[in-house]
C-alpha cells in the first residue's frame, strides 16, 4: 500500500524521525549536549519548513485526502505544525533542564514522541493509530527514565510503565474488537461497515467501552488517572509538561477521530452518557483533590485530570448531537479542540517556567528547584518576569478573562448550552438538554473550586515574602536558562494576545474540525459526497 | 479637526485606552521611580476624566431617540466568520451615563488619596490601579454580553493584586476570599448570559433587549435564567445573606481600593440586575419580587444593626454599604418609576459618599495608624478640614435634605411606599407596607450609627494613640482636592437632582416597562383571587347571619 505520495506525505515525520535516530547514533561519540540541541531544533525547523512551503500532497484536493495507513486534513495538518512547535519549546527547555536529564538520548527520544504525535495526527487505520501511539509511549518510558534518578525517579518510571502499557493492551484489545466487527482497518471503511449493519448487541458497546477505556489513560481522565500525581511528582519538570500535553493531545486527537467520526448514532447514545459520566467525575475529583495539594508538580497533574473532565464535554456534546440524529455539527469538537489548544499553551508554559526557576546545575551550587508551593513565596520581587509568567497561565488555566483561557472554557459551555434539538435521548431519566445544562453548571462550579489553587499559588508567588529554606537565588541572569526563558515568555506572549485577539484561533478550531467529520462521514455516504459543495481552498503561503 | 476629537465615540474610546495605556506604561517604563509612577498616574487619571467629561456632558438629555446609540464606537473583535459573534461594541446610555461618569471621578480620586500613603512598589499599584479603572469603565460601556463579561470577570484580579500586597494584616485571606466568591458567582451569571444569548441568537445587548420584549421567554426558563444570573449580581450587590465577603475585602483593601470597591464594584451588581435581569426577564422578575424586596430589606437592616456594634472604623462603613446597597435595591425592584429612579441616584450618591468615608478613614490610618473608634476622640481639634470633611459625607450618608442621599433615599422610599399602596392584593400590600417601614427604620438607625460615629472620633476630649515619629497635620493638597470634587457633587445632587435624573429616566422607563407591567398583572391576579375569596365569603355569610345575633 505504501507508494511514493504516501513517502511524500510523510516526509515531516522521516525528517523528524532522521534527526532522532542521527542524534542516537552520533551521541554515543560527541556528548555535546548544546550542539545535538540546535541539530534537533534545525531538524524540526525543517520538517515545519517542508509543512508550511513544501509541495506536499494535500486535503486541498479531496480525492486525494487518502494515502493507504495515513491521509492529510485540515486538522491533521495543523496538529502536525502544532506538534512541531511543541517540539521546538519542548528541545528548548531541554536546553535548560538540570543536566542529568538532558542528554543526546533525551533530545532523540523528545524528536521520537514528537514523530509519534504527529502520526496519530495523520492516521487513517487502526494499526498506524496504534503504532502511533506507541511510538509516543515508548521514549516517553526513555524520558521517564532519564529524567531523575531516586528512588521516586524510578517508582514513576516503572509505575507509568506497567500502567500505558495496561492501557495499550486495553486499547488494542478494543481494536480488535473493531475489526472482527467490520473486518477493516481503515477508519471510513469501519464507520461505513457500522452504518451499515445491525449494532445492537454487547460486542460494538464493549468495544467503544475498551477504547475509551485505553484513551483515558493517556488522557488521564478517571478512573484511569492514578498514576499522573504520583509519575509528575516522581519526575522532573520537564517530563511532566510532556507528560501534561502530549498524550492528552494524541487521546483526545485519537477519540476525536475513532469514536466521535466512527461511532454509528446508536453507539454515540452510549458514547455521550458515557462521556457525560466521566467529564463530571474527572473534573470534580481533579479539582477536588487539587486543593489538597502542596507539591506542585502534583497540583498540576489534578489540575491536568481536571482539564481532561473540561475536555470531554466537548465530545459529549458531539456525540449527543450524534445520537439524536442531528446533522454533522461540529460545535463540540471545534470547542474541544480550542479547549486542547488553550491547555496546552498554558502548561508548557507553566513547565517552562518551573524549569526556568530551577535553573540549571552547571551554575555552582546547586540551587534548589521550586518543589512546592510555598518555595514559589517571594518570587513576585526576586523573579518578577517569571512571576508574571506564572500567573498568566495560572489565570489562563483558570479561565479569566481576558486570557485565552476563557476562551476555551466559553467555547465548551456555548456548545453544551447550544444543544436543543429534541429527541428522546436521555440520562438517568433527565432529558438530554437538562443532562448538558446540567453538566455546564458543574462544569462552572468546578471553574470556580479550580480557581482556589490556581490563586493560592499566585498568592503565594505574590503575597507572601520568601521564606529562609525556600530561597530561590535572585539573580535574573539568563546564563543557561535561556531556552526555558524563551518558551516562557513566548507561550505568555501567545496566551495574552490570543486572549485579546481570539478571532482566529476561534474560527482556526471551527475551520479544522468540520472536515475531520467529512472525510469520513461523506465517505460513508456517497450522496452526501455528491450534494457537499466543494471547499474553498486555503491559501497559506 | 475638532470635531473628531469631541465626537463622543472617540472620547468614549480614549476614556476606556487612557487608563488601560497608562497602566502599561507604568509597569513596563517605571519599576524603580515612584515620583515618576505617581505622576504618570495622576496624567492618565485626569486625561481619563476629561475625556469621560466630554462624554458626560455631550449627552442629549432631551432627544430620547438619540440616546440609545449615542456614543456608540465598534472596533472589529471576533466577527461573524469564527461563528461566534462577539464585537467590541461600547457605547453609554441612560443607565449607565452617571455610573460611567463616577467611575472616572472616582479614579482619580483613588489615585489622589494614595499619593502620600503607598510607599512601596509604587509603579505596580498605580499600574493595577489604572488597570482596575479600565476594567470597570468598560463593564459600563460595554454593549456585549461576553465583552460585558469580560470586563466585569476582568476587575477581579487587579483588585486582587492590590488588595494582597497593599492591604493590611489578613490581606491574604480576603482577597482570595473576595476572588473566589466573585468567581463564583460570577460563573453561574456567565451561564445565566450564555443561555440568553443561545435563546436570542445574539450578543449584542440592545439587540437582546429588543428581542426579549418582543417576544419573552416562557417563565419557567425566566426563573431558572434569573436564578443563574442572580447568584454572580447578588454576590457582587453584595445582597444579604452573600454579603460576608465585603466587610473582610473592605477592612483589608488599601484606602483606594475600598473606594473603588463601594464607589464603583458594589454597583455593577445593581447595574447588572437592571441591565440584564429586569428588562430580559420580566416574568421572573415578578415572581419573585417579594424576595427580593425581603432580601433587600433584611440586608438594610441587618447591615445597619451590625454597623452599630462594630469597633473598627473601616468596618462600621463596610457594613453601612450592605446597608446602603440593600435600599439601591429596594428601589430598583419597588418597579415604579419613582423607586427606580431613586436607586439609581441612591447607588451614585452611595459611590460618592461612602467613596468619601472610606478615602477620610485611610486619612485618619495613615496618621494614626489604627482603625480602632475607642482609641480616637476629638479629633477635629487636630485636624479641622479633615473633620468638616467627615461631617460633611456623614450627613450626604444619612439623607439630610439638600445633600444628595436625601435626594435619593426620599425618592426610592417614596416609590416603595407608592408600590405598596398601589398593590390592592392584600397578602402583598402588608408584607410591602412591612417593607417600606422597616426601609424607614434602617434610615433611622443610618443616623445612629454614622452620627455616633462621628461624635466618638472628632468631637469629644482629645484621644488619640501615641504617635512620637511626626506631628499630626491636616490635610495636605492631595487630601484636599482627592475629597473636594465628590464634595461639590454631594451638593450638586442634593440640590438640582433633577439635573441628573432627567438623562436616565428614558431608558430607565424602557427597560423596565414590561417587569412593571408583569408584577401588576401578578398583582391584579391576586387581588381577583382575595375578591372571589370575598364574594366567596359572602355568598356564605347569610348563612351565618340566620343564627341568632348574641
Amino acid at each position: 500500500m505504501v507508494s511514493p505520495s504516501t513517502v511524500s506525505l510523510l516526509l515531516p515525520e522521516i525528517l523528524v524521525i532522521a534527526t532522532a535516530i542521527g542524534i542516537f547514533m552520533a551521541g554515543v561519540f560527541v556528548g555535546d549536549r548544546r550542539g545535538w540541541s540546535w541539530i534537533a531544533l534545525l531538524g524540526l525547523l525543517l520538517a515545519g519548513g517542508h509543512l508550511l512551503f513544501g509541495d506536499l500532497p494535500s486535503h486541498e484536493r479531496p480525492g486525494e485526502a487518502l494515502y493507504g495507513p495515513v491521509g492529510s486534513d485540515e486538522l491533521g495538518y495543523w496538529l502536525r505544525l502544532g506538534s512541531l512547535a511543541l517540539g521546538i519549546f519542548f528541545t528548548l527547555m531541554l536546553t535548560s533542564s538540570r543536566a542529568e536529564g538532558a542528554s543526546a538520548e533525551a533530545l532523540g527520544a523528545l524528536l521520537l514522541v514528537v514523530a509519534g504525535l504527529m502520526l496519530v495526527s495523520v492516521a487513517k487505520e487502526l494499526v498506524m493509530l496504534f503504532v502511533a501511539l506507541e511510538l509516543i509511549s515508548i521514549p516517553t518510558y526513555l524520558l521517564l527514565y532519564l529524567g531523575r534518578g531516586g528512588l521516586a525517579g524510578h517508582e514513576s518510571t516503572s509505575k507509568y510503565f506497567y500502567l500505558s502499557v495496561l492501557a495499550s493492551a486495553v486499547l488494542l484489545y478494543g481494536f480488535s474488537f473493531l475489526y472482527g466487527l467490520t473486518g477493516s482497518m481503515r477508519f471510513d471503511e469501519i464507520a461505513r461497515s457500522f452504518a451499515t449493519s445491525d449494532v445492537s448487541g454487547p460486542l460494538p458497546a464493549l468495544a467503544v467501552l475498551l477504547v475509551v477505556a485505553g484513551l483515558a489513560f493517556k488522557i488521564a481522565a478517571v478512573p484511569f488517572h492514578f498514576y499522573a500525581p504520583d509519575v509528575y511528582e516522581g519526575t522532573s519538570n520537564l517530563n511532566a509538561g510532556l507528560l501534561a500535553v502530549v498524550p492528552k493531545i494524541a487521546g483526545i486527537v485519537a477519540l476525536v477521530r475513532l469514536v466521535a467520526m466512527v461511532l454509528p448514532a446508536e453507539l454515540a447514545s452510549l458514547g455521550w452518557q458515557l462521556c457525560l459520566g466521566l467529564s463530571v467525575l474527572t473534573m470534580t475529583l481533579g479539582n477536588v483533590v487539587a486543593l489538597w495539594q502542596n507539591n506542585l508538580r502534583r497540583l498540576l497533574a489534578y489540575s491536568s485530570i481536571a482539564h481532561a473532565g473540561y475536555m470531554l464535554i466537548g465530545l459529549c456534546v458531539y456525540l449527543s448531537l450524534r445520537a439524536a440524529g442531528a446533522e454533522a455539527v461540529p460545535d463540540g469538537l471545534a470547542a474541544l479542540l480550542l479547549y486542547l489548544a488553550v491547555y496546552s499553551l498554558a502548561s508548557v508554559g507553566t513547565f517552562a517556567t518551573l524549569i526556568y526557576l530551577g535553573g540549571v546545575e552547571d551554575e555552582g551550587p546547586r540551587r534548589p528547584s521550586p518543589e512546592r508551593v510555598e518555595d514559589l513565596a517571594g518570587l513576585g520581587r526576586s523573579y518578577p518576569v517569571a512571576a508574571v509568567a506564572l500567573s498568566v497561565f495560572m489565570f489562563s488555566l483558570a479561565g479569566i478573562p481576558p486570557l485565552v483561557g476563557f476562551w476555551g472554557k466559553l467555547g465548551l459551555f456555548y456548545s453544551a448550552l447550544s444543544v436543543e434539538v429534541s429527541s428522546d435521548q436521555a440520562l438517568l431519566g433527565m432529558p438530554l438538554r437538562s443532562a448538558l445544562i446540567a453538566l455546564t453548571v458543574i462544569a462552572a462550579v468546578n471553574a470556580a473550586i479550580a480557581a482556589a489553587y490556581y490563586l493560592r499559588v499566585v498568592a503565594t508567588l505574590y503575597f507572601r515574602s520568601a521564606t529562609v529554606s525556600a530561597t530561590l537565588p535572585a539573580d535574573a541572569s539568563l546564563a543557561g536558562r535561556g531556552g526555558a526563558g524563551f518558551v516562557m515568555g513566548a507561550t505568555m506572549l501567545l496566551v495574552v494576545v490570543l486572549g485579546c485577539l481570539p478571532g482566529t484561533l476561534v474560527q482556526r478550531s471551527r475551520a479544522v474540525s468540520p472536515r475531520a467529520v467529512d472525510s469520513v462521514s461523506s465517505a460513508a455516504s456517497p450522496e452526501a459526497a455528491q450534494n457537499s459543495a466543494p471547499r474553498p481552498v486555503v491559501v497559506r503561503r | 479637526m475638532w470635531e473628531t476629537i469631541a465626537a463622543p465615540p472617540f472620547l468614549l474610546l480614549v476614556s476606556l485606552a487612557m487608563p488601560l495605556w497608562g497602566a502599561l506604561v507604568i509597569l513596563l517604563t517605571c519599576r524603580n521611580d515612584a515620583a515618576s509612577a505617581r505622576l504618570l498616574a495622576l496624567f492618565f487619571a485626569v486625561a481619563t476624566l476629561v475625556a469621560a467629561t466630554g462624554v458626560v456632558v455631550q449627552f442629549p438629555t432631551d432627544q430620547p431617540a438619540a440616546q440609545a446609540n449615542y456614543a456608540a464606537a465598534a472596533l472589529p473583535w471576533l466577527g461573524e466568520a469564527t461563528g461566534l459573534d462577539i464585537r467590541f461594541d461600547v457605547a453609554v446610555d441612560g443607565l449607565s451615563l452617571w455610573l460611567y461618569g463616577l467611575s472616572a471621578l472616582l479614579v482619580l480620586t483613588a489615585v489622589l488619596i494614595s499619593w502620600t500613603t503607598v510607599r512601596e512598589r509604587e509603579a505596580g499599584y498605580y499600574g493595577l490601579l489604572l488597570l482596575l479603572a479600565g476594567g470597570m469603565l468598560g463593564v459600563f460601556m460595554a454593549r456585549d454580553v461576553i465583552l460585558f463579561y469580560i470586563f466585569f470577570e476582568f476587575t477581579l484580579i487587579p483588585l486582587f493584586v492590590l488588595i494582597g500586597i497593599w492591604g493590611s494584616d489578613r490581606r491574604r485571606y480576603a482577597a482570595v476570599k473576595f476572588f473566589l466568591f466573585t468567581l463564583a458567582g460570577s460563573l453561574l451569571t456567565f451561564l445565566g448570559l450564555l443561555l440568553l444569548v443561545l435563546q436570542y441568537d445574539t450578543f449584542s445587548i440592545p439587540e437582546l433587549t429588543a428581542r426579549a420584549m418582543a417576544s419573552p421567554l416562557d417563565p419557567a426558563w425566566q426563573t431558572a435564567i434569573f436564578l443563574l444570573l442572580f447568584a454572580g449580581f447578588a454576590i457582587k450587590v453584595p445582597l444579604f445573606p452573600l454579603h460576608t465577603w465585603l466587610p473582610l475585602a473592605h477592612v483589608e483593601a488599601p484606602a483606594a481600593g475600598s473606594v473603588l470597591l463601594a464607589g464603583v464594584l458594589l454597583k455593577i451588581g445593581t447595574y447588572g440586575f437592571l441591565r440584564f435581569s429586569v428588562p430580559l426577564l420580566p416574568e421572573a422578575t415578578a415572581t419573585l419580587l417579594p424576595w427580593l424586596l425581603w432580601l433587600s430589606v433584611a440586608g438594610i437592616v441587618y447591615g445597619a444593626l451590625v454597623a452599630l456594634a462594630q469597633s473598627d472604623l473601616k468596618r462600621l462603613i463596610a457594613y453601612s454599604s450592605v446597608s446602603h446597597l440593600g435600599f439601591c435595591m429596594l428601589g430598583l425592584f419597588a418597579l415604579n418609576r419613582l423607586g427606580i429612579q431613586g436607586g439609581v441616584l441612591q447607588s451614585i450618591n452611595h459611590g460618592i459618599s461612602t467613596g468619601g468615608l472610606f478615602a477620610i478613614v485611610g486619612m485618619i490610618y495613615r496618621r494614626y495608624h489604627t482603625r480602632e473608634i475607642s482609641e480616637l476622640g476629638g479629633l477635629a481639634r487636630r485636624t479641622p478640614w479633615l473633620a468638616a470633611f467627615m461631617v460633611f459625607f456623614t450627613l450626604s450618608s444619612i439623607g439630610l435634605p439638600g445633600t444628595n442621599g436625601f435626594a435619593g433615599e426620599f425618592l426610592l422610599l417614596c416609590g416603595m411606599f407608592q408600590r405598596a399602596s398601589a398593590t390592592t392584593a392584600a397578602a402583598y400590600s402588608t408584607q410591602f407596607y412591612a417593607i417600606a417601614v422597616l426601609a424607614v427604620s434602617g434610615v433611622v438607625l443610618g443616623a445612629w450609627y454614622m452620627l455616633w460615629l462621628v461624635q466618638r472620633v472628632f468631637f469629644g476630649p482629645l484621644r488619640e494613640p501615641t504617635h512620637d515619629d511626626q506631628p499630626i497635620r491636616d490635610m495636605g493638597w492631595s487630601e484636599f482636592f482627592s475629597l473636594a470634587p465628590l464634595a461639590v457633587f454631594v451638593l450638586w445632587i442634593g440640590l438640582f437632582p433633577g439635573q441628573f435624573l432627567k438623562p436616565m429616566s428614558a431608558t430607565l422607563d424602557r427597560l423596565t416597562g414590561r417587569a412593571t407591567a408583569a408584577w401588576e398583572q401578578q398583582a391584579e391576579a391576586a387581588a381577583r383571587t382575595d375578591a372571589a375569596e370575598l364574594a366567596d365569603r359572602g355568598q356564605n355569610s347569610p348563612q351565618r347571619a340566620e343564627s341568632p345575633p348574641r
